[in-house]
């Protein structure tokens, strides 16, 4: 890592460097453009300093540095964050927590594990690999996204059909406040005496403090499992044969649709196997029993059937099932050979409204001119269409965010919600209002205001109200010459 | 096309880069810093930056830059399927016109296009080994040849066998081995020797596009004919495997299709392998080389190899890089001493898991590095090779 050249008079990045070490204090053009970012188009301002801590005081003290010398601070896992969450706004501070990877305890009795938040999380499933256990929420990014990100963003994953989102799988949080004071919500065993403030911090964008250890529920690995891909003609099949399995009473560990396009985006870099002539194809998982397992794939064969499914394909090994979800956690990767910039949207709608939103949504993007892919966690109705564009196109981005918006709105007139699992951030918040009453913001804004009554941790992200970002206030409204 | 910035970048090959992240875990540099700055996601937003936004290439951009190990494991892991190499190649090449490159290094690169000097050279400092006098380092082995292995060569064999510079004189015993399995199948094999000498590998890892491609000329001109080239170092094979690209003619592109990995070339012909006697001894741990697994992609074919003679065990880290990286251990030791730490853990638990003692690598680099931290490395050749002795000796 660079040392800073020569010393400093910028009494806070003395304050830093004294806590941490000049080696880990970052001001350098590149630094503050390269954590300007996450994975997505959305822009706020710039870093004002990249702070690497190791540890949970020196996490607090970068805190108090930051607020000593009137500073926000922003924490930030891998940035793989799709709404712009971990993009800071006003030069905060921004406190990096790669470096704290440790995996620090694991208790295969009790089924927990305490980690720092830098942990990848696959890496902690494959550190459980011989136990019989793992980490069960699993983001299409698990590769390289923390475990502190995922607890920031309340993260889902296909598996979390069955087995719920990231708040049901984090026990307890080790958490710096936002004025620097270490606590510990939840508990290792049983239910936390009073409010669950836990329960509060999970999914809190890095508004309500950050998360230094974080103590998670090991999820038993199932005796059977059985990946499935049906193959479909038509995305309203697919859609209908989705509700059929769910009436039908099964609740598969995960039930994934991707279009035609994403098929064909994925299948040259997987060699799943893939139709790449189907309109539609859906992966399903299911564990449990090997006698149930059997039993429900003979009644998924026979519900395809029914709905019009060309082929039903059961994984026979274990190398074949994982290309499979490969393929389909590789998605918004791939799209690079279709068009060099995407929007991935994040919506919610009732399950029962799948092929008619999903048609509509298909109407919206051509109405644009633009091009869309759909791979969604179709089980919970957790929409993802991902639009794609080459931003280098004059205009294109006005297109795409009356598209983003119009998708937005359908979402949540069906029935739906903003969000499945990629947060706020700095996206969605203006679509707040859409969803909330001002009575309901005006609460949130209490709870948090309860843990950061002076607004430095990750101001302007989440609730409408409040300062505004940079010169960027809203997806709609980008300045002259910003680069998306 | 080409952008008009100061490193000469095609436009398209940066915006294939859509910043998903999912490059991230595959890079050492990434996985040891935890910074952004030494991932392939952040190199090649820097090489935009300086590309297309006018972004100053100063001592951080340079040194984001010279930090890559250059492995392509990125390239591995990249559902874009964007052309790293091609980006960091441009940039380095770039950047060794605008500072050449360290003194040591430079003069290390032209003993390599000196085969006498360097078996001379290795012959001293092999004696100095044996005198207590040489301190233990990833750059050669800590025992080398005094003499010259047995070097046996048939001109005008029914194959070739690379034997480039480094690999010829500190560890000729490989060759011996890759002969002796040829020779048993049946094949006579003629070794490339002084007369070819290096491939000229290190030099364009180094950006020395111009010294890299006078090799690759000399190399050619050196091996006329359609006789199939067999390498059984990783580095060079990846080198040779795209003189296509570099010298952009017909006759580098023919050249190049001659060239074939020596694990790859008897995977096709495993007839010609000995008749295995069971699996003998304890399990081995397999390395795959970065040059074999993401830039050549032929890693299954050590174990298809091998796989006969000995139980193999698998490492956890997806091809991770040891760190060795050619002259990166030399030129960023800190750097390269923290991936091979990580190495070193994912072969512990390996070893701990299977009760293995011994790891193969199909690179020179990789085994000298990861020798010089005290790991028991063989060759994968050298196994089969003694599955030879093994039938002989009975």
């Amino acid at each position: 890592m660079r040392r800073m050249s020569g010393r400093t008079r910028d009494p806070l990045l003395s304050a830093l460097i004294s806590a941490l070490d000049a080696q880990r204090v970052q001001t350098g053009d590149g630094a503050r453009r390269l954590y300007s970012r996450d994975a997505s188009v959305i822009r706020g301002g710039r870093v004002g300093v990249v702070c690497f801590p190791e540890t949970t005081e020196e996490v607090s003290a970068c805190v108090v540095a930051a607020l000593a010398h009137g500073r926000d601070f922003v924490a930030r896992g891998a940035g793989t964050g799709l709404a712009g969450g971990a993009v800071p706004c006003d030069e905060p501070v921004m406190v990096v927590l790669t470096r704290m990877d440790r995996i620090l305890e694991v208790d295969v009795s009790r089924r927990l594990a305490w980690v720092e938040p830098g942990v990848v999380n696959l890496d902690l499933s494959r550190h459980l690999s011989g136990t019989g256990l793992h980490f069960a929420p699993d983001p299409s990014s698990q590769q390289s996204c923390t475990i502190g990100g995922n607890v920031a963003n309340n993260s889902g994953g296909p598996h979390c059909l069955l087995y719920g989102v990231t708040s049901a799988h984090v026990l307890a949080v080790e958490v710096v406040l936002p004025d620097g004071e270490v606590v510990v919500l939840g508990e290792e065993e049983g239910d936390s005496v009073g409010y669950d403030l836990r329960g509060a911090f999970v999914g809190g964008e890095g508004t309500l403090g950050i998360a230094t250890r974080i103590c998670v529920r090991l999820t038993e690995d199932p005796p059977d499992v059985a990946t499935l891909l049906l193959d479909f003609m038509s995305v309203g099949a697919a859609a209908e044969t989705v509700s059929a399995i769910i009436a039908a009473g099964m609740i598969p560990a995960a039930l994934e649709m991707m279009d035609q396009r994403v098929v064909e985006a994925v299948e040259p870099f997987v060699n799943a196997g893939y139709p790449t002539d189907a309109a539609a194809v859906l992966i399903v998982e299911l564990d449990g029993q090997p006698s149930g397992v059997a039993d429900e794939i003979r009644q998924i064969k026979e519900l395809a059937r029914v709905h019009g499914a060309r082929s039903v394909r059961v994984a026979a090994e274990e190398g074949e099932r994982e290309r499979i979800w490969k393929g389909r956690k590789s998605a918004f990767g791939a799209i690079a050979v279709i068009k060099p910039d995407y929007y991935l949207n994040d919506t919610v709608i009732p399950r029962t409204k799948l092929a008619e939103v999903v048609q509509r949504i298909y109407e919206i993007v051509e109405e644009q001119d633009l091009i869309v892919m759909n791979v969604f966690h179709a089980g919970d109705g957790n929409l993802h269409p991902l639009l794609l564009f080459d931003a280098r196109e004059a205009g294109v981005m006005e297109r795409v965010l009356a598209a983003g918006e119009e998708i937005v709105r359908v979402s949540v007139a069906a029935g739906g919600v903003l969000s499945g699992e990629h947060g706020i951030g700095l996206e969605k918040k203006r679509f707040m209002s859409l969803q909330f009453s001002p009575a309901d913001l005006e609460a949130q804004q209490r709870l948090r205001s309860a843990f950061d009554p002076v607004g430095r941790a990750n101001p302007a992200k989440v609730l409408p109200t409040g300062a505004s970002c940079g010169h960027v206030t809203s997806l709609g409204r980008l300045p002259d010459g910003a680069w998306v | 096309m080409n952008v008009p910035g100061p490193l000469g970048l095609s436009g398209d090959s940066l915006a294939a880069c859509v910043q998903c992240g999912l490059c991230l875990p595959h890079c050492p540099t990434y996985r040891v810093t935890g910074d952004e700055s030494r991932s392939p996601r952040g190199r090649i937003s820097l090489m935009a930056a300086a590309e297309l936004d006018g972004a100053p290439m100063d001592d951080e951009w340079l040194e984001a830059m010279s930090t890559c190990v250059q492995c392509l494991g990125c390239e591995t892991a990249c559902p874009s399927g964007v052309p790293f190499e091609e980006l960091i190649t441009t940039t380095r090449e770039v950047m060794s016109s605008d500072r050449p490159a360290p003194l040591r290094l430079r003069l290390g690169l032209r003993l390599l296009g000196r085969p006498r000097l360097l078996h001379w050279g290795v012959r001293t400092l092999a004696v100095l080994q044996r005198l207590g006098l040489v301190p233990r380092s990833g750059l050669f082995p800590a025992r080398l040849p005094l003499g010259g292995g047995q070097r046996r060569s048939t001109p005008g064999g029914d194959v070739l066998l690379f034997t480039g510079c480094v690999m010829d004189a500190c560890q000729p015993e490989i060759h011996d081995a890759v002969v002796d399995v040829l020779v048993a199948g049946g094949r006579s094999v003629e070794r490339t020797g002084e007369a070819v000498g290096c491939c000229g590998a290190l030099h364009g890892h180094a950006g020395l596009r111009g010294e890299a491609m006078r090799r690759a000329e000399a190399v050619m001109a050196a091996l006329p004919g359609d006789r199939p080239i067999l390498v059984d170092s990783a580095g060079c094979g990846a080198a040779l495997k795209r003189y296509g690209g570099l010298l952009g003619t017909p006759a580098a592109v023919a050249f190049a299709e001659r060239v074939f990995d020596v694990h790859e070339w008897l995977a096709a012909n495993a007839e010609l392998l000995p008749e295995p006697s069971g699996l003998v001894g304890q399990p081995i741990v397999v390395q795959d080389p970065c040059h074999l697994r993401h830039a050549q992609g032929v890693h299954g074919a050590v174990r298809e190899v091998v796989g006969p003679y000995a139980t193999l065990v698998e490492l956890d880290d997806e091809g991770l890089c040891c760190g060795a990286g050619g002259a990166f251990q030399m030129l960023e030791p800190e750097l390269a001493g923290g991936v091979r730490e990580r190495k070193l853990a994912s072969i512990g638990r390996a070893f701990e898991r299977s009760g293995a003692r011994t790891v193969i690598s199909a690179n020179p680099g990789c085994a000298m590095y990861l020798a010089a931290a005290g790991v028991e490395v063989r060759h994968p050749m050298e196994i089969v090779a003694e599955a030879l002795e093994d039938r002989h000796g009975r």
